[in-house]
């Protein structure tokens, strides 16, 4: 077959061989268009080991209590925290709960995010249909990561009734010796659009997520014993910024192998058209403390295709933590 | 039934914020309700971007520039964002009968962040309202006959919509039954503006560009005098005004002079007016509209060049 690359070709005896432009030999021939390239560069000019630059806007959006919209890449995601009150009693949480604390809020349903693919971000996912396995897929591990993260901790979304008042004025109460009482608690609705989709869905919407709860702020909320329900502070000054516990950083990638040229690369933070050409990939997800400056593993995936050595699963690992480093200059606003 | 493939929130469900109704009458005395400084036939600067979705065949984004004087804190009024990807022309599925024409389907749908109310994921009547209205806007600018049996989608995200009131008043409203949703009108401009820039980045050949316009018949402040008690505004604010007798959107070909879309809602008379120069109030209404739609071509014909 005598396909060229016309761009390295140009000029030279085209006579001979059929010249196509670079976009129509990658849309006929993805794979060995992919090969020709590596291992050392891709067709977008990143090596195989360089992340795309992440790009990060806060308080966008004026009826969210907290707000994000993260690009990486061409991959584009806007995501909106609404808090809303759930009374505790219509809650049924077992007295006797020995949960953690994030176990309570994932009984409780005190964060729920949600996942939308259909907004016209890529063919694939065209409006009209239920979500998806990719969407839901995503979504179960948004879910699972917010909960084994323990990102967010359970007192900060709990509205108290001040007993103190009570006690004092009636003595009798003496089987009631806590001062307050948890009555309410805020609900947070993390819904994630998708403005743009191509490549590493995952790891945009979780830093979407994440820098969205960091935006967060809520009003100031107390029980209000008369008329039964949570009444909240409108004046902007007192609403209180949501503590994040942890900002932990994914890193998607993918391996490319190709028999006839002896290729087996791992290309990191694979966009749309590297991921269609590759059967293997993975995701890290991995955290440094704040005071050790340990790096610490969350959660790893892999999934299709056949081995990966170690060797390059560390490699993986130090670019995650590299990603991680430009995650947290990004979030303190450096 | 309940959305299984979505996360529901608690089966006991949530409730929006309630805020304390002493505090909000002390803090909304302390700020001031937003008030219309532009003129009447001034219009709201637009930011209109193409080329934020590369995986689609075409896409744009829309902004309304926020009022100066109420972009503080909490009180800060909202603005339109609007996101539209345009998909085509592409084959359709081998299943669906044959079409001469380009098959146009248009899906409009709101964020859940997108209200002060919290938004659900299946599509409302609103929405799909809003669906309809805007493919009659763009249906007769495709030349649809060049691309047989073939499909095009115009997707639109309304990532912000505008408050139907201002936002301490919300309360009020909701006990008087609501108010008529005018801010509906303004977003389908929008989002016929949107579009139309959309479907020209996607290269999608049009006798014209389609430009949404929208104009109001405002009961005049107290202040003011003159014949008539009503005033008629361009591109209207419904938080700006305390009562919005009409509204009229449409779908402008500037170059062709010609109209795709009408929407108009209210009350008006049709008998001519001494007040507004001899015409009738539709007459006005409409003109109006066309103003302020033809206004838009300018912007979106720099946007595309860019």
């Amino acid at each position: 077959m005598t396909i060229q690359l016309s761009s390295s070709e140009s000029g030279t005896s085209p006579s001979l061989s059929l010249s196509l432009p670079p976009s129509t030999y990658a849309k006929l021939l993805p794979l060995s268009f992919l090969a020709a390239h590596l291992p050392e560069t891709r067709p977008s000019g990143r090596s195989p080991s360089e992340f795309r630059q992440t790009t990060l806007h806060t308080g966008s959006l004026t009826h969210a209590h907290g707000s994000a919209v993260v690009r990486i890449g061409d991959t584009a995601v806007v995501c909106g925290v609404r808090g809303e009150i759930l009374r505790a009693s219509d809650t049924n949480i077992p007295d006797d709960f020995s949960g953690d604390d994030s176990e309570r809020i994932s009984t409780l349903g005190l964060l729920i995010p949600n996942v939308e693919l259909s907004t016209g971000c890529n063919p694939a996912f065209l409006p009209g249909n239920a979500p998806g396995s990719t969407a839901q897929g995503l979504l179960q591990r948004l879910i699972t990561l917010l909960k084994v993260g323990s990102v967010v901790g359970f007192e900060e979304l709990c509205i108290y009734e001040d007993r103190s008042e009570l006690i004092a004025s009636d003595d009798k109460m003496q089987d009631e010796p806590e001062k307050r009482e948890v009555r309410a608690y805020f609900t947070l609705y993390i819904d994630i659009l998708f403005l743009s989709l191509s490549g590493s869905a995952f790891d945009t919407a979780w830093m979407a997520l994440l820098a969205a709860l960091k935006d967060t702020k809520l009003p100031t909320a107390r029980w209000d014993r008369d008329s039964e329900g949570a009444l909240c502070d409108p004046r902007p000054e007192n609403y209180k910024k949501l503590r994040v516990q942890r900002f932990p950083v994914a890193l998607s990638w993918a391996v490319f192998s190709e028999t006839k040229s002896k290729l087996n690369v791992v290309l990191v933070d694979a966009d749309d058209f590297e991921e269609s050409c590759c059967d293997e990939g993975g995701l890290i997800v991995m955290d440094i403390d704040q005071t050790t400056g340990q790096e610490l593993l969350l959660r790893v995936e892999k999934y299709g295709g056949g081995v990966v050595a170690i060797a390059e699963m560390k490699t993986i690992l130090s670019i995650a933590s590299k990603r991680w480093k430009e995650w947290d200059a990004l979030l303190k606003g450096r | 039934m309940t959305d299984r493939r979505r996360v529901n929130g608690p089966t006991g469900g949530t409730t929006p914020v309630v805020f304390d109704p002493e505090l909000v009458k002390n803090f909304a005395a302390s700020v001031s309700k937003p008030i219309r400084t532009r003129a009447a036939r001034e219009l709201r600067k637009i930011f209109l971007q193409t080329g934020l979705t590369p995986s689609a065949s075409g896409s744009a984004y829309f902004e309304v520039e926020q009022h100066p004087s109420h972009s503080h804190g909490l009180a800060r009024s909202s603005t339109l964002k609007i996101t539209c990807t345009v998909h085509g022309p592409r084959p359709l599925p081998r299943s669906s009968s044959f079409t001469p024409n380009m098959l146009l389907t248009t899906t409009v749908k709101f964020a859940p962040f997108a209200a002060s109310q919290r938004r659900g994921y299946i599509r409302d009547n609103a929405e799909r309202d809003l669906a309809v209205h805007l493919e009659t806007a763009i249906r007769g600018v495709i030349m649809n006959d060049r691309w047989p049996k073939s499909g095009l989608d115009v997707v639109i995200t309304i990532l912000e919509g505008e408050d139907d009131s201002w936002w301490d008043t919300g309360l009020s409203t909701m006990s008087s039954g609501g108010q008529t949703p005018f801010g509906m009108m303004s977003i389908l401009s929008g989002c016929i503006t949107a579009a139309s820039t959309a479907i020209v980045d996607a290269g999608i050949d049009c006798v014209d560009i389609v430009t949404g316009g929208v104009a109001a018949l405002v009961k005049k402040s107290e202040l003011a005098t003159g014949n008539s008690n009503l005033e008629l505004v361009l591109d209207p604010c419904p938080s700006e005004h305390d009562e919005i007798v009409a509204c009229c959107v449409v779908g402008y070909l500037k170059a062709r002079d010609e109209l795709t879309e009408v929407w108009m809602r209210g009350d008006v008379s049709l008998t001519p007016q001494v007040g507004v120069g001899g015409q009738s109030e539709v007459d006005s209404l409409i003109n109006g509209a066309v103003q302020a739609a033809s206004a838009y071509h300018a912007v979106i014909v720099s946007s595309i060049k860019k």
